[in-house]
Protein backbone atom coordinates (compact mmCIF):
# COMPACT_ATOMS: atom_id res chain seq x y z
CA UNK A 1 0.00 0.00 0.00
CA UNK A 2 1.12 3.60 -1.04
CA UNK A 3 2.00 5.81 2.52
CA UNK A 4 -0.81 8.41 3.35
CA UNK A 5 -0.01 11.56 1.36
CA UNK A 6 1.09 13.88 4.13
CA UNK A 7 1.09 17.77 2.36
CA UNK A 8 3.85 20.07 2.44
CA UNK A 9 2.45 23.71 3.79
CA UNK A 10 4.25 26.57 4.29
CA UNK A 11 3.23 29.34 6.62
CA UNK A 12 4.37 32.87 6.31
CA UNK A 13 3.96 34.69 9.11
CA UNK A 14 4.35 37.96 11.15
CA UNK A 15 6.79 37.85 14.30
CA UNK A 16 4.62 39.99 16.46
CA UNK A 17 1.25 38.24 16.31
CA UNK A 18 0.71 35.04 14.37
CA UNK A 19 4.30 33.98 15.29
CA UNK A 20 3.57 34.90 19.06
CA UNK A 21 0.73 32.77 18.53
CA UNK A 22 2.19 29.83 17.47
CA UNK A 23 4.10 30.20 20.31
CA UNK A 24 1.36 30.43 22.98
CA UNK A 25 0.50 26.83 21.24
CA UNK A 26 3.70 25.60 21.61
CA UNK A 27 4.26 26.94 25.60
CA UNK A 28 0.42 25.88 26.16
CA UNK A 29 1.50 22.35 24.93
CA UNK A 30 -1.12 22.57 22.76
CA UNK A 31 -0.74 20.16 19.53
CA UNK A 32 -1.10 20.62 15.55
CA UNK A 33 -0.49 19.20 12.71
CA UNK A 34 3.70 19.01 11.83
CA UNK A 35 2.84 19.55 8.20
CA UNK A 36 3.59 23.08 8.51
CA UNK A 37 7.06 25.06 7.83
CA UNK A 38 6.94 28.65 9.31
CA UNK A 39 8.57 31.40 7.79
CA UNK A 40 9.10 34.23 10.55
CA UNK A 41 9.43 37.92 9.16
CA UNK A 42 9.01 41.53 10.43
CA UNK A 43 5.42 42.21 9.14
CA UNK A 44 2.66 40.85 6.79
CA UNK A 45 3.71 44.12 4.90
CA UNK A 46 6.73 42.21 4.01
CA UNK A 47 5.09 39.23 2.63
CA UNK A 48 5.92 39.35 -0.64
CA UNK A 49 4.07 37.77 -3.48
CA UNK A 50 7.20 36.28 -4.55
CA UNK A 51 7.46 34.51 -0.82
CA UNK A 52 4.22 32.63 -2.65
CA UNK A 53 5.70 31.98 -5.71
CA UNK A 54 8.68 30.53 -4.56
CA UNK A 55 6.87 27.82 -2.01
CA UNK A 56 5.11 26.56 -4.85
CA UNK A 57 8.25 26.19 -6.95
CA UNK A 58 9.49 24.51 -3.84
CA UNK A 59 6.72 21.88 -3.88
CA UNK A 60 4.69 22.89 -1.43
CA UNK A 61 0.77 21.90 -1.71
CA UNK A 62 -0.40 24.37 0.29
CA UNK A 63 0.68 27.86 1.55
CA UNK A 64 -0.93 29.97 5.01
CA UNK A 65 -0.23 33.52 4.91
CA UNK A 66 -1.26 35.07 8.76
CA UNK A 67 -0.57 38.17 10.58
CA UNK A 68 -2.15 40.71 13.12
CA UNK A 69 -6.15 41.69 13.17
CA UNK A 70 -6.51 44.70 11.30
CA UNK A 71 -5.58 47.50 13.41
CA UNK A 72 -3.03 45.64 15.75
CA UNK A 73 -0.24 45.69 13.13
CA UNK A 74 2.88 46.75 15.19
CA UNK A 75 3.84 49.04 12.41
CA UNK A 76 0.23 50.13 12.39
CA UNK A 77 -1.02 49.97 8.59
CA UNK A 78 1.43 46.79 7.57
CA UNK A 79 -1.35 44.07 7.21
CA UNK A 80 -4.01 46.74 6.02
CA UNK A 81 -1.54 47.05 2.77
CA UNK A 82 -0.83 43.37 2.86
CA UNK A 83 -4.65 42.66 2.93
CA UNK A 84 -5.35 44.79 -0.50
CA UNK A 85 -1.80 42.95 -2.06
CA UNK A 86 -3.78 39.61 -1.61
CA UNK A 87 -6.78 41.08 -2.54
CA UNK A 88 -5.36 40.99 -5.87
CA UNK A 89 -2.83 38.79 -5.96
CA UNK A 90 -5.32 36.03 -4.81
CA UNK A 91 -7.42 36.91 -7.91
CA UNK A 92 -4.79 36.58 -10.17
CA UNK A 93 -3.67 33.31 -9.03
CA UNK A 94 -7.00 32.17 -9.20
CA UNK A 95 -7.54 33.18 -13.06
CA UNK A 96 -4.02 31.46 -13.42
CA UNK A 97 -5.74 28.21 -12.19
CA UNK A 98 -3.77 28.20 -8.78
CA UNK A 99 -6.30 26.94 -6.61
CA UNK A 100 -7.70 29.61 -4.63
CA UNK A 101 -8.27 26.65 -1.83
CA UNK A 102 -4.24 25.92 -1.02
CA UNK A 103 -3.16 29.46 -0.61
CA UNK A 104 -4.85 30.47 2.64
CA UNK A 105 -5.06 34.01 4.47
CA UNK A 106 -5.69 34.36 7.95
CA UNK A 107 -5.05 36.84 11.00
CA UNK A 108 -4.31 35.12 14.50
CA UNK A 109 -2.95 37.57 17.23
CA UNK A 110 -1.01 36.66 20.30
CA UNK A 111 -3.61 35.57 22.16
CA UNK A 112 -4.62 33.15 19.47
CA UNK A 113 -2.78 29.74 20.46
CA UNK A 114 -5.78 27.91 20.29
CA UNK A 115 -6.90 29.66 16.87
CA UNK A 116 -3.82 28.92 15.47
CA UNK A 117 -3.10 24.91 16.29
CA UNK A 118 -7.23 24.52 14.88
CA UNK A 119 -6.31 26.12 12.07
CA UNK A 120 -2.92 24.69 11.12
CA UNK A 121 -5.19 21.24 11.64
CA UNK A 122 -7.92 22.29 9.70
CA UNK A 123 -5.85 23.59 6.37
CA UNK A 124 -3.90 20.48 6.78
CA UNK A 125 -6.88 18.42 6.37
CA UNK A 126 -8.22 20.40 3.92
CA UNK A 127 -4.90 20.08 1.59
CA UNK A 128 -4.98 16.72 2.57
CA UNK A 129 -8.13 16.14 1.14
CA UNK A 130 -6.85 18.36 -2.19
CA UNK A 131 -3.75 15.75 -2.52
CA UNK A 132 -0.52 17.02 -3.77
CA UNK A 133 -0.52 19.86 -6.18
CA UNK A 134 0.09 17.23 -9.39
CA UNK A 135 -0.41 20.28 -11.89
CA UNK A 136 2.70 22.49 -10.44
CA UNK A 137 4.71 19.76 -9.54
CA UNK A 138 4.72 18.53 -12.89
CA UNK A 139 6.31 22.39 -13.73
CA UNK A 140 8.94 21.44 -11.55
CA UNK A 141 10.17 18.16 -12.57
CA UNK A 142 10.05 19.43 -16.58
CA UNK A 143 12.49 21.64 -14.81
CA UNK A 144 14.85 18.62 -14.27
CA UNK A 145 14.36 16.69 -16.81
CA UNK A 146 17.52 16.33 -18.91
CA UNK A 147 17.39 17.93 -22.76
CA UNK A 148 16.78 15.91 -25.28
CA UNK A 149 19.53 16.81 -27.84
CA UNK B 1 -8.64 69.89 -43.51
CA UNK B 2 -7.55 65.88 -42.17
CA UNK B 3 -6.66 65.62 -38.78
CA UNK B 4 -3.30 64.48 -40.07
CA UNK B 5 -2.51 67.98 -40.92
CA UNK B 6 -4.08 69.28 -38.64
CA UNK B 7 -1.80 68.10 -36.32
CA UNK B 8 1.52 68.13 -37.95
CA UNK B 9 0.65 72.07 -38.23
CA UNK B 10 0.44 71.85 -34.91
CA UNK B 11 4.21 70.22 -34.27
CA UNK B 12 5.64 72.39 -36.63
CA UNK B 13 4.60 75.02 -34.65
CA UNK B 14 5.44 74.35 -31.48
CA UNK B 15 8.69 73.25 -32.91
CA UNK B 16 9.47 76.45 -34.86
CA UNK B 17 8.46 78.21 -32.13
CA UNK B 18 10.41 76.34 -29.95
CA UNK B 19 7.71 75.51 -27.23
CA UNK B 20 8.93 71.92 -27.41
CA UNK B 21 12.26 69.92 -28.00
CA UNK B 22 10.75 67.25 -29.46
CA UNK B 23 7.84 65.61 -31.35
CA UNK B 24 6.97 62.01 -30.88
CA UNK B 25 4.51 60.24 -33.13
CA UNK B 26 4.09 57.72 -35.58
CA UNK B 27 5.64 57.30 -39.39
CA UNK B 28 5.12 54.81 -42.01
CA UNK B 29 6.28 50.96 -40.63
CA UNK B 30 7.86 48.12 -42.44
CA UNK B 31 4.69 47.04 -44.39
CA UNK B 32 1.90 49.78 -45.30
CA UNK B 33 -0.20 48.97 -42.38
CA UNK B 34 1.73 49.23 -39.64
CA UNK B 35 3.24 52.14 -37.93
CA UNK B 36 6.87 52.95 -36.00
CA UNK B 37 7.77 55.68 -33.70
CA UNK B 38 9.15 59.05 -35.08
CA UNK B 39 11.22 61.38 -32.88
CA UNK B 40 11.32 64.73 -35.01
CA UNK B 41 12.86 67.65 -33.21
CA UNK B 42 13.22 70.43 -35.77
CA UNK B 43 9.93 71.33 -37.97
CA UNK B 44 11.75 69.83 -41.70
CA UNK B 45 11.16 66.37 -39.72
CA UNK B 46 7.24 66.85 -39.01
CA UNK B 47 6.81 65.68 -42.84
CA UNK B 48 7.15 62.28 -42.04
CA UNK B 49 4.75 61.95 -39.20
CA UNK B 50 1.54 60.01 -40.16
CA UNK B 51 -1.73 59.64 -38.25
CA UNK B 52 -4.60 57.57 -38.98
CA UNK B 53 -6.36 54.52 -37.64
CA UNK B 54 -3.45 52.12 -37.84
CA UNK B 55 -1.58 54.48 -34.97
CA UNK B 56 -2.41 52.03 -32.10
CA UNK B 57 0.56 51.96 -30.04
CA UNK B 58 1.01 54.13 -26.71
CA UNK B 59 4.01 56.00 -26.96
CA UNK B 60 4.03 57.21 -23.56
CA UNK B 61 7.07 55.34 -22.90
CA UNK B 62 9.60 57.24 -24.76
CA UNK B 63 9.22 60.00 -21.97
CA UNK B 64 10.51 58.26 -19.55
CA UNK B 65 13.94 57.76 -21.36
CA UNK B 66 16.59 58.48 -19.43
CA UNK B 67 17.78 61.80 -19.47
CA UNK B 68 14.80 63.30 -21.66
CA UNK B 69 12.98 65.29 -19.30
CA UNK B 70 15.88 66.33 -17.01
CA UNK B 71 16.30 69.21 -18.67
CA UNK B 72 13.17 70.88 -17.76
CA UNK B 73 12.46 71.69 -22.06
CA UNK B 74 8.99 70.00 -23.38
CA UNK B 75 8.32 67.34 -25.27
CA UNK B 76 5.01 66.94 -27.31
CA UNK B 77 3.69 63.35 -27.86
CA UNK B 78 0.63 61.61 -29.74
CA UNK B 79 -1.53 60.13 -27.78
CA UNK B 80 -4.48 57.93 -27.55
CA UNK B 81 -6.94 58.00 -24.30
CA UNK B 82 -5.01 55.23 -22.71
CA UNK B 83 -1.74 56.88 -23.87
CA UNK B 84 -3.09 59.85 -21.89
CA UNK B 85 -4.10 57.85 -18.38
CA UNK B 86 -0.05 56.68 -18.89
CA UNK B 87 1.22 60.16 -18.67
CA UNK B 88 -1.48 60.78 -15.43
CA UNK B 89 0.22 57.40 -13.70
CA UNK B 90 3.84 58.49 -14.86
CA UNK B 91 3.32 61.84 -12.95
CA UNK B 92 1.64 60.43 -10.05
CA UNK B 93 4.30 57.93 -9.39
CA UNK B 94 6.77 60.60 -10.15
CA UNK B 95 8.05 59.34 -12.92
CA UNK B 96 8.33 62.82 -14.78
CA UNK B 97 6.74 66.12 -14.82
CA UNK B 98 3.39 65.91 -16.22
CA UNK B 99 3.83 69.85 -17.03
CA UNK B 100 6.66 69.04 -19.66
CA UNK B 101 4.53 67.22 -21.80
CA UNK B 102 2.47 68.77 -24.44
CA UNK B 103 -0.04 65.83 -25.51
CA UNK B 104 -1.37 65.52 -29.13
CA UNK B 105 -4.55 63.65 -27.98
CA UNK B 106 -6.42 61.73 -30.67
CA UNK B 107 -9.15 58.90 -30.58
CA UNK B 108 -9.70 56.13 -32.90
CA UNK B 109 -13.49 54.17 -33.65
CA UNK B 110 -13.31 51.66 -36.52
CA UNK B 111 -11.32 53.42 -39.24
CA UNK B 112 -12.45 57.20 -37.85
CA UNK B 113 -10.07 58.92 -35.95
CA UNK B 114 -11.10 62.23 -34.28
CA UNK B 115 -8.44 65.07 -32.71
CA UNK B 116 -9.25 65.16 -28.35
CA UNK B 117 -8.89 68.91 -27.55
CA UNK B 118 -6.28 69.79 -24.70
CA UNK B 119 -2.56 70.17 -24.60
CA UNK B 120 -1.48 69.98 -20.86
CA UNK B 121 -3.09 66.41 -19.11
CA UNK B 122 -5.18 68.25 -16.93
CA UNK B 123 -7.23 69.70 -20.15
CA UNK B 124 -8.06 65.63 -20.28
CA UNK B 125 -9.29 65.17 -17.10
CA UNK B 126 -13.07 65.34 -17.91
CA UNK B 127 -12.61 62.82 -20.67
CA UNK B 128 -11.02 60.39 -18.72
CA UNK B 129 -13.80 60.38 -15.90
CA UNK B 130 -16.12 59.73 -18.66
CA UNK B 131 -14.21 57.13 -19.34
CA UNK B 132 -13.90 55.38 -16.38
CA UNK B 133 -17.87 56.06 -15.51
CA UNK B 134 -18.58 53.92 -18.88
CA UNK B 135 -16.20 51.56 -17.86
CA UNK B 136 -18.09 50.06 -15.43
CA UNK B 137 -20.66 48.90 -17.08
CA UNK B 138 -18.95 47.54 -19.89
CA UNK B 139 -16.13 45.41 -18.16
CA UNK B 140 -17.21 41.89 -18.96
CA UNK B 141 -15.21 40.04 -21.73
CA UNK B 142 -16.38 36.68 -23.47
CA UNK B 143 -12.56 35.08 -23.21
CA UNK B 144 -12.93 36.09 -19.31
CA UNK B 145 -15.95 34.95 -18.29
CA UNK B 146 -15.85 31.73 -20.36
CA UNK B 147 -12.24 31.21 -18.55
CA UNK B 148 -14.13 31.97 -15.04
CA UNK B 149 -16.25 29.39 -15.97
CA UNK B 150 -13.64 26.45 -16.26
CA UNK B 151 -12.50 24.81 -13.04
CA UNK B 152 -9.00 26.00 -11.52
CA UNK B 153 -7.78 23.11 -13.42
CA UNK B 154 -8.76 23.38 -16.69
CA UNK B 155 -7.97 27.16 -16.47
CA UNK B 156 -4.54 26.29 -15.54
CA UNK B 157 -3.86 23.95 -18.58
CA UNK B 158 -5.23 26.85 -20.50
CA UNK B 159 -1.99 28.97 -18.86
CA UNK B 160 0.21 26.04 -19.40
CA UNK B 161 -0.25 26.11 -22.77
CA UNK B 162 -0.11 29.61 -23.34
CA UNK B 163 3.41 30.07 -20.72
CA UNK B 164 4.67 27.45 -22.20
CA UNK B 165 5.38 29.38 -25.64
CA UNK B 166 6.86 32.17 -23.57
CA UNK B 167 10.27 32.73 -24.56
CA UNK B 168 11.54 35.41 -22.31
CA UNK B 169 11.92 38.05 -24.53
CA UNK B 170 10.79 40.62 -22.26
CA UNK B 171 9.56 42.28 -24.86
CA UNK B 172 6.09 42.59 -23.15
CA UNK B 173 8.23 44.78 -20.47
CA UNK B 174 10.15 46.38 -23.09
CA UNK B 175 6.74 47.93 -24.44
CA UNK B 176 5.23 48.62 -21.47
CA UNK B 177 5.19 52.20 -20.66
CA UNK B 178 4.37 51.09 -16.95
CA UNK B 179 7.79 48.81 -16.61
CA UNK B 180 10.08 51.56 -16.02
CA UNK B 181 12.16 49.79 -13.29
CA UNK B 182 15.53 49.99 -14.25
CA UNK B 183 16.53 46.65 -12.43
CA UNK B 184 13.56 44.45 -12.79
CA UNK B 185 12.65 41.99 -10.26
CA UNK B 186 13.78 39.04 -13.03
CA UNK B 187 16.83 40.50 -13.28
CA UNK B 188 17.92 40.35 -9.74
CA UNK B 189 19.48 37.05 -8.19
CA UNK B 190 20.41 38.05 -4.74
CA UNK B 191 17.94 36.48 -3.84
CA UNK B 192 16.21 35.22 -7.41
CA UNK B 193 12.81 34.38 -6.91
CA UNK B 194 12.05 34.42 -9.76
CA UNK B 195 13.14 31.44 -12.22
CA UNK B 196 14.97 33.40 -15.24
CA UNK B 197 15.12 30.32 -17.44
CA UNK B 198 12.42 30.36 -20.53
CA UNK B 199 11.04 26.51 -19.04
CA UNK B 200 7.08 26.91 -18.13
CA UNK B 201 7.89 27.11 -14.63
CA UNK B 202 9.74 29.87 -14.86
CA UNK B 203 7.24 31.43 -17.74
CA UNK B 204 4.77 30.93 -15.04
CA UNK B 205 6.41 32.74 -12.40
CA UNK B 206 7.22 35.66 -14.86
CA UNK B 207 3.96 36.57 -16.29
CA UNK B 208 2.32 36.21 -12.92
CA UNK B 209 4.76 38.53 -11.57
CA UNK B 210 4.85 40.78 -14.09
CA UNK B 211 0.94 40.70 -14.10
CA UNK B 212 1.01 41.63 -10.18
CA UNK B 213 3.27 44.58 -10.54
CA UNK B 214 0.66 46.10 -13.17
CA UNK B 215 -2.34 45.41 -11.42
CA UNK B 216 -3.56 48.66 -11.02
CA UNK B 217 -1.22 50.60 -13.13
CA UNK B 218 -2.20 48.68 -16.75
CA UNK B 219 -4.25 50.91 -18.68
CA UNK B 220 -4.86 48.11 -21.61
CA UNK B 221 -2.72 50.23 -24.28
CA UNK B 222 -2.30 46.60 -25.70
CA UNK B 223 1.12 47.60 -26.18
CA UNK B 224 2.38 44.17 -24.43
CA UNK B 225 -0.04 42.16 -26.12
CA UNK B 226 0.81 43.00 -29.57
CA UNK B 227 4.62 42.86 -28.81
CA UNK B 228 4.59 39.68 -27.80
CA UNK B 229 6.39 37.40 -30.31
CA UNK B 230 4.52 34.03 -29.42
CA UNK B 231 0.68 35.85 -29.27
CA UNK B 232 0.29 34.90 -25.45
CA UNK B 233 -2.80 36.68 -24.88
CA UNK B 234 -1.43 39.05 -22.40
CA UNK B 235 -4.41 41.38 -22.37
CA UNK B 236 -6.83 38.97 -20.39
CA UNK B 237 -4.52 38.80 -17.42
CA UNK B 238 -4.12 42.68 -17.85
CA UNK B 239 -8.05 42.72 -18.27
CA UNK B 240 -8.48 40.62 -15.26
CA UNK B 241 -6.92 42.82 -13.20
CA UNK B 242 -7.78 45.91 -14.17
CA UNK B 243 -11.77 44.71 -13.14
CA UNK B 244 -10.54 43.63 -9.97
CA UNK B 245 -9.15 46.99 -9.19
CA UNK B 246 -12.07 48.42 -10.03
CA UNK B 247 -14.57 46.01 -8.60
CA UNK B 248 -12.25 45.74 -5.24
CA UNK B 249 -11.21 49.04 -4.85
CA UNK B 250 -12.97 51.20 -7.59
CA UNK B 251 -9.92 52.19 -8.83
CA UNK B 252 -9.63 52.73 -12.37
CA UNK B 253 -6.02 53.34 -13.42
CA UNK B 254 -5.12 57.18 -14.65
CA UNK B 255 -7.49 58.50 -13.45
CA UNK B 256 -5.48 61.86 -12.51
CA UNK B 257 -2.45 62.65 -11.64
CA UNK B 258 -2.92 63.10 -8.05
CA UNK B 259 -4.55 59.57 -7.84
CA UNK B 260 -2.82 56.94 -5.44
CA UNK B 261 -1.00 53.95 -6.41
CA UNK B 262 -4.03 51.52 -5.75
CA UNK B 263 -1.12 48.76 -3.83
CA UNK B 264 0.36 51.58 -2.00
CA UNK B 265 -2.47 52.89 -0.56
CA UNK B 266 -5.29 50.96 1.42
CA UNK B 267 -8.79 51.96 3.21
CA UNK B 268 -9.57 50.56 6.86
CA UNK B 269 -12.98 49.27 5.38
CA UNK B 270 -11.52 47.36 2.32
CA UNK B 271 -13.19 44.36 1.74
CA UNK B 272 -11.97 41.36 2.78
CA UNK B 273 -13.97 37.51 2.18
CA UNK B 274 -12.01 35.15 2.50
CA UNK B 275 -9.10 35.88 5.52
CA UNK B 276 -9.71 33.07 8.16
S1 LIG C 1 0.75 45.84 -19.27
FE1 LIG C 1 0.50 45.90 -21.51
S2 LIG C 1 -1.52 46.79 -21.83
FE2 LIG C 1 -0.93 47.26 -19.71
S3 LIG C 1 0.05 49.28 -19.79
FE3 LIG C 1 1.69 47.74 -20.00
S4 LIG C 1 1.91 47.49 -22.23
FE4 LIG C 1 -0.06 48.51 -21.90
S1 LIG D 1 6.72 39.18 -24.88
FE1 LIG D 1 5.72 37.18 -24.77
S2 LIG D 1 7.40 35.70 -25.12
FE2 LIG D 1 8.37 37.65 -24.62
S3 LIG D 1 8.67 37.55 -22.39
FE3 LIG D 1 6.70 38.59 -22.72
S4 LIG D 1 5.19 36.93 -22.59
FE4 LIG D 1 7.19 35.95 -22.90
Amino acid sequence: MSEKFEPKIVAFVCTYCTYAGADLAGTSRLKYAPNVRMVRLPCTGRISPMFILKALQKGADGILISGCHPGDCHFTHGNYHARRRWMVFRSLLDFIGIPTDRVKYSWISAAEGVKFAELINTITEEIRALGPFTQYHGLIEETQSQASL
Amino acid sequence: MSIEVQYRDRAKELLAKGEVKLVIGYGGGSTPNRRRPVFASSPEEVDRLVLDSLCIANLSGYLVTEGLLSDEKKVAVFLRPEGIRSINILAAENQLNADQVVILGFETAGSDIRPLEGGNVLDFSEFIVTLSENRVVSDSDPVIDKLENMSAQERFSFWQDEFSKCIKCYACRQACPMCYCRRCIVDCNQPQWINTSAHTLGNFEWNIIRAFHLAGRCVECGNCDRACPVNIPLRLVNRRMAVEALNSFDHFAGLSVTQEPVLASFKKDDTETFIL
